[in-house]
């Protein structure tokens, strides 16, 4: 059972992710790669707040949402200026440079070491500190964000974001600034990725920078094309299962190490064997 | 003690080995037009290949080396007419190769772990007893020179053969305009398996020669493929002259960087160096 609850509340983390995700991605047509850039900085932010300054769980979360809010403002104003493989590329090198920035500023981050000791969220008196409570935070940050993202695709903002990945020259002509438009998104993305981050690092208690790697926006990128881009349902269909099927590898006794190759070599099989056959993923509205 | 000598040297020595990585990787691009993020795995690929040949089945260092280089050479080739072909046959759009090409470095990396395991292994033979040559001040080992020699040597033939045969002007053509090339009866994707087998060939001899020098592990594809593509970006995508330029440059700004700042933020001033020239010269320093 405990384990069950252990699944689900992954599942819920890499559904946050997924669905934040898929706004740039499906919805905007940017092909972004530093999503766990985000997810790092939101789980930073909780573990320093509460190891070192003893900060409530849901300033933590507010913190982390502002600092990654800044830190994906200052990227996406360099991002929006780009597309397509461009776009991929420069992403992805920020993520190298966020990853490098949790690595090596040891003084800060503690490097490679980690932060241990990262408490339980406790709001307003209540301590979640069982795992089936913890759950229900989490799932209640899902809904929150999953709420949001649906009202801002089906608004007005939703149709221009479709519009500029469709032809972003158009939509420019018709006198949208479509810079904003790129930058907003992503930054709203970018917020809930930190939320993910601190629920992470309160759940497991303790983070070090290896979480936060390329391989992990790789991840969440396969989870969201999966499920099908432009669709929020899909990114939590793509979660369940890319959570779901590494589980199995667990039963078949492979040991740990290998297990989270295994688990590497899945994800790289399922998005070359999704380009070929079925680029728009499972339940997709937009293809790349 | 004056350091700037070895600070040129060490930039040099990693310039040539980014411009093997760097002449494969616009190769590629330029007769396929994608980003192929998995170009670097093939670095890994030949680096493994050596081991196993000459410290697992007792090969000859030099056959082993030769074998290891058309092994990298092969398993690009392979993944040419598996993933590649299958999706430009469909026209599937650039942003489509290049997340298959992510599938194909995620599940490649992965495999290479498990066989492998992720321990950091030489490829040099009697370690300590290498030659040192004394150049100044500074210091160059006899791994170095061979480094040297070898990408400059392999420039000169590439540069060749490009230049003066018939199979260099068909890739030129397909470069140019696959279209047309295909309509004057060139068969362009035997050219284009041809340049991916010569181009993960020089990739596979870059991640040889590095086993040399210090050593391979299954995570460096990634981190040669990023000083590879800011190589690339640096002298203008699809250049391979400017490429070459690019590593050379790339090499000095970093060598240069870490005397300043700590080594540890190596990848990380690549990336500065790689956001300011896609801000300000995206088309690189040889604009045309």
């Amino acid at each position: 059972m405990e384990y069950i609850i252990h699944l689900a509340i992954l599942f819920v983390l890499y559904a946050i992710l997924g669905v934040s995700l898929n706004l740039v991605v499906g919805y905007t047509g940017l092909l972004s790669v530093t999503h766990a850039a985000f997810y790092g900085i939101g789980a930073y932010a909780t573990a320093l707040l509460s190891t070192l300054f003893e900060v409530p769980f849901l300033i933590s979360v507010l913190i982390g949402i502002v600092v990654a809010g800044f830190f994906s403002f200052l990227m996406g104003m360099v991002l929006s200026r780009f597309r397509g493989d461009y776009y991929a590329l420069a992403s992805l090198g920020f993520n190298v440079i966020m990853y490098s920035i949790f690595l090596n500023w040891a003084s800060v981050t503690r490097g490679p070491l980690g932060i241990a000791g990262i408490a339980k969220p406790e709001i307003g008196g209540v301590l979640f500190s069982s795992n089936l409570l913890f759950l229900l935070l989490a799932a209640i940050c899902l809904v929150g964000i999953y709420g949001i993202s649906r009202f801002m695709v089906s608004s007005s903002f939703g149709r221009v974001l479709k519009a500029i990945r469709e032809d972003e020259t158009v939509i420019t002509i018709f006198g949208y600034r479509t810079l904003d438009y790129k930058l907003v998104v992503f930054v709203i993305s970018a917020s809930m990725a930190a939320v993910a981050g601190s629920l992470f690092a309160s759940y497991i208690s303790f983070i070090d920078p290896s979480t936060f790697t390329v391989m992990e926006s790789i991840f969440i990128l396969a989870i969201i094309i999966l499920g099908g881009l432009a669709n929020i349902k899909g990114s939590m269909v793509g979660a369940l299962f890319l959570i779901l099927v590494p589980e199995l590898l667990r039963f078949v006794g492979l040991p740990n190490d290998i297990a989270g190759y295994m688990r590497q070599f899945l994800y790289g099989i399922i998005l070359i064997v999704l380009m070929l056959y079925r680029p728009q993923g499972l339940i997709g509205e937009y293809k790349l | 003690m004056n350091i700037i000598p070895q600070l040129i040297i060490n930039s040099i020595i990693a310039g040539a080995i980014y411009s093997l990585v760097a002449l494969g990787f616009n190769l590629i691009y330029g007769a396929t037009k994608f980003f192929n993020l998995a170009h670097g795995v093939m670095a890994t690929v030949g680096g493994y290949a050596v081991f196993v040949l000459s410290k697992v089945l007792g090969f000859h260092i030099g056959v082993s080396v030769i074998l290891g280089v058309l092994c990298a050479g092969f398993v690009g080739y392979g993944l040419d007419k598996i993933v590649y072909l299958p999706l430009r046959k469909k026209r599937a759009s650039n942003m489509i190769l290049l997340v298959a090409s992510l599938g194909v470095f995620t599940a490649l990396e992965a495999i290479i772990a498990i066989l492998f395991t992720s321990q950091f292994r030489t490829l040099a033979q009697h370690i300590g007893t290498q030659r040192i040559y004394e150049v100044g001040s500074a210091i160059i080992t006899q791994t170095q020179v061979i480094i040297l020699i070898a990408s400059l040597v392999l420039m000169a033939i590439l540069g060749f053969v490009l230049k003066k045969t018939m199979f260099g002007k068909a890739v030129k053509a397909v470069s140019d305009d696959e279209e047309v090339a295909k309509i004057i009866g060139i068969n362009t994707n035997k050219i284009i398996g041809y340049v991916f087998f010569i181009g993960s060939a020089i990739a596979g001899l870059a991640g040889i020669l590095i086993g040399f020098d210090t050593g391979i592990e299954p995570v460096m594809g990634l981190r040669l493929l990023l000083k590879g593509v800011i190589a690339s970006i640096i002298g203008g995508v699809g250049n391979i002259y400017g490429g070459v330029a690019g590593s050379f440059l790339l090499g000095l700004v970093e060598n240069f960087g870490i005397w300043k700042i700590s080594a540890e933020w190596k990848d990380a001033i690549a990336f500065v160096v790689l956001i300011i020239f896609l801000l300000f010269r995206p088309k690189g320093i040889f604009q045309k």
